[in-house]
């Protein structure tokens, strides 16, 4: 009886041994290979906004923290970074991120970019839940729509304008849906407003975050 | 002579005669439509029946059975007939005969045919078409009393063009849409129930419960209480839907605050409220059996409409809250089969046979 | 040789994990919505089980009748994991989109069932191609069902390939019914059920079909007849 005990447990040990070895082995192996997928998948959002020929920086690592009192307008709910783009170490776009609250079924996560002359780079949805087939339009997948938002700003259309068309606005909504993109149009105009009253302090941060990278590496070197 | 009878054996109404009187009964509820909306509902029941008949004897066919036997109980015909008051009229074509189909086929006889299909056919179709083409199916025509001015409601060869793009010949009509009731409220962002009153013309121009759908309702009302009047059902299923259904918006009515979910009215007089009452829940085959059941039935199937329609997706969703209430109906009969002449306790489908 | 058809064809129709034991059904349903997102699947289920079933008939008479349930699921656990990681290396999109039922391979009855019904009896040759021809007959399944909901629902076949294959795939998208069509109900849950139903009944009809045709070839001969008992397969 303890014979077999301590032979099966032996025998479940060497298993158990075995196994964690080979498991230690694939995770070691493809460390390096599903941190660098996953910086990719990370980064392609932020290049769709901002693309490569643009930008000369690692937008993913370039980062400035959000002011606490606007993270509500963003429909952020809890601190959060923002993304910057640029060249030769002049800020050329932020990366904002944002949730539209009042989408048709739940939360709509976008990220923003605006250029520092505050027109918009692009919109890209990154996560929502909306009906198949009506409000999901706002997916690349599946429809040309965020495009629309490229080059405006607050000044093209005016303010007043940021609605869709059936608030009498300038945005088209699709056919059968109005909630959704009303939720998107109306948030991205909130990061807009965001950008333009933020705008001094978020450039000032971001050359000084520059300067004190260069001051870094300087001092390692 | 003597004429011996057994005393609790009625002559009573075949299926054939009891779907002819549900066809005559929905009458009131067509005539309620076409006049507010146009020829796009007739076209609807057409295109319906026609598809309806097709694949009921191809189905009858395919499994063997006598064709004719079949399309003389014109359970199909009914199907397609409540099918086609509830698409939005002027749909494409093909909006109907794949909804059709596939009540008929997939819902009514991969099941085992009339009397075994678990769920509604003609509801199964709504839905599949509802998810599959949302865009389709929430685009109503705009009602004849509101229609804006300088805009004239298509004539029938009109319609037919809108619902066949073919025939336009290349440049297609659109028909001229505009919310519901139900669409209105539920896409409402801040306004008092009253401002919203005023505001829309869906409501301004309505009586009751906003412009022709009230009309619409009260004909498939008119519709049903023939139809009780008749015995064809018993009153149990359709008035605790409604009763609770009502309820329901009482509670939430809220006093017409800007988060109001709709007055009782509103809930009890737009969308398929009446028609699903007395047409859908009334479906001997796919709801409980006995009257206890049918009042539980019934008043969840209200319960769900109201709830799906103030929190889900869709605006309608009678559809929906019957599909749920057909699955659990087995389950209700389960708890309410009544007892058994003789018997001291209702019998159980689980208990074991003795 | 008779064994080896035995098996092919246990694995693939008798027994086919998907049609016939209805195993692994809730990743068969939530996943294959698209051809690519059922090959995903497909693999990963194949290489875990023949490889399962390669181990646990290697260590078959190592292991008492005792700790043979833990040490399977042991072996299981680890090549689930090992094909997750890989897949997470290789096709990292893919990855996110099949989410957590890669890990939950490892909770698909049919391979804890081969380990235990068969490679715990069997010669190594033997279970490596049970585990074959079953993840075969289980990966084909979801390819069938992943191809017809995505031409029903999105009117595609072969989207998104790159996503397992490369960038060499990306033009193997076939446009059948052409831009703009949908047919949601395919790609959404229900479609799933519809679809796999089908195919079931079609298997069904088919069998019928064949044992009404050796029914109507073979003598019946009246009196003494062998009732099949449960295991032996031969």
């Amino acid at each position: 009886m303890i014979r077999a005990i301590r032979e099966n447990s032996l025998i479940l040990t060497i298993f158990a041994l075995i196994t964690a070895g080979l498991l230690a082995g694939t995770y070691l192996g493809t460390r390096d290979k599903i941190a660098a997928a996953e910086r990719e998948v990370a980064q392609r959002a932020l290049r769709e906004v901002v693309p490569d020929e643009l930008h000369d920086n690692d937008m993913l690592n370039d980062v400035l923290p959000i002011p606490g009192n606007f993270l509500e307008t963003l429909g952020l709910n809890q601190p959060t970074e923002l993304n910057v783009a640029r060249r030769n170490g002049r800020p050329i776009a932020f990366i904002i991120p944002a949730t539209a609250p009042d989408g048709y079924s739940g939360d709509i996560q976008m990220i923003i970019g605006i250029n520092t002359d505050e027109t918009i780079a692009g919109v890209r949805i990154v996560a929502h839940s909306e009906t198949p087939g009506l409000g999901d339009k706002v997916d690349t997948n599946k429809s040309d729509w965020v495009f629309g938002f490229n080059g405006k700003s607050l000044n093209n259309p005016n303010v007043d304008n940021w609605k869709v068309k059936k608030d009498q606005g300038t945005f088209d909504q699709f056919t059968g849906a109005t909630i959704t993109p009303r939720a998107v149009v109306n948030q991205v105009k909130k990061v807009l407003l965001y950008y333009a009253e933020d705008s001094e302090r978020l450039l000032k941060a971001a050359e000084q975050s520059w300067n004190n990278k260069l001051e870094n590496e300087t001092g390692d070197g | 002579m003597l004429n011996v009878t057994s005393p609790h054996a009625h002559d009573g109404l075949s299926t054939a005669d009891v779907m002819k009187l549900v066809l005559v009964a929905t009458v009131p509820g067509f005539v309620a439509l076409t006049w507010n909306f146009g020829w796009g509902t007739a076209i609807n029941i057409v295109l319906a029946v026609a598809t309806a008949l097709a694949c009921e004897s191809a189905a009858v066919a395919l499994r063997k059975r006598p064709v004719m036997f079949y399309l003389k109980d014109y359970s199909a015909a009914v199907t397609a007939v409540l099918l086609g008051l509830a698409l939005p009229p002027l749909a494409p074509w093909w909006i109907t005969v794949v909804g059709t189909a596939f009540g008929i086929i997939v819902a009514k006889h991969l099941y085992g045919g009339l009397g075994f299909n678990p769920f509604n056919p003609a509801m199964v179709g709504y839905v599949v078409l509802l998810i599959s083409f949302p865009v389709q199916m929430t685009a109503w025509p705009a009602p004849y009393l509101i229609m804006p001015e300088g805009i004239t409601p298509p004539g029938l060869w009109e319609s037919l063009q809108i619902v066949f793009p073919l025939l336009a010949g290349g440049d297609a009509i659109d028909a001229y849409t505009a919310a519901t009731p139900l669409d209105v409220f539920k896409h409402n962002t801040g306004l008092l129930a009253e401002q919203l009153y005023g505001a829309e013309p869906v409501f301004a121009a309505g009586e009751l419960a906003g412009v022709s759908w009230e009309w619409v309702n009260l004909g498939f009302l008119a519709g049903g209480c023939f139809l009780l009047y008749r015995g064809v059902f018993t009153w149990h299923a359709p008035v605790s839907m409604l009763v609770a259904l009502a309820l329901m918006a009482a509670i939430f009515y809220d006093g017409g605050s800007s988060t109001s979910k709709g007055s009782p009215l509103l809930h009890l007089l737009s969308g398929a409220t009446m028609l699903g009452a007395f047409f859908i829940v009334t479906d001997p085959v796919t709801s409980a059996s006995s009257n206890r059941g049918r009042v539980i039935y019934g008043a969840l199937i209200g319960v769900l409409t109201f709830i799906i329609r103030s929190w889900g997706s869709y605006p309608d969703a009678v559809a929906f809250a019957v599909l749920l209430m057909n699955f659990a109906a087995p389950l209700i009969d389960n708890y309410t089969l009544p007892r058994t002449y003789g018997r001291e306790k209702s019998r159980r489908a689980t208990e074991k046979q003795e | 040789m008779s064994t080896y058809r035995e098996i092919t064809h246990n694995g693939l129709w008798k027994n086919n994990a998907a049609l016939v034991q209805l195993l692994g059904l809730c990743p068969l349903l939530a996943v294959t919505g698209s051809v690519v997102n059922a090959m995903g699947l497909g693999l990963a289920t194949l290489l875990v089980l023949t490889a399962s079933n390669i181990v646990v008939s290697l260590v078959r008479n190592q292991v008492s009748e005792a700790i043979k349930i833990p040490a399977f699921v042991m072996v299981i656990a680890t090549f689930t994991t090992t094909t997750e990681l890989l897949m997470k290396a290789y096709t990292y999109e893919l990855y996110l989109i099949l989410g957590i039922f890669i890990p939950l391979i490892v909770t698909n009855c049919a391979i804890l069932g081969r380990a235990e019904a068969f490679a715990s009896k069997n010669s190594l040759v033997l279970s490596a191609w049970d585990g074959f021809t079953h993840g075969l007959g289980f990966g084909v399944v979801l390819v069938l069902v992943g191809a017809i909901r995505e031409i029903l629902g999105s009117g595609t076949l072969f989207a998104n390939m790159h996503l397992l294959f490369g960038p060499a795939a990306e033009t193997w998208t076939i446009d059948i019914f052409g831009e703009g069509y949908s047919f949601l109900i395919a790609i959404l849950p229900p479609g799933a059920f519809l679809v796999c139903g089908l195919l079931i009944a079609i298997k069904n009809m088919i069998d019928g079909e064949i044992e009404k045709r050796q029914s109507a070839r073979k003598v019946i001969i009246k009196g003494a007849k062998r009732v099949r008992t449960t295991g032996k397969i031969s």
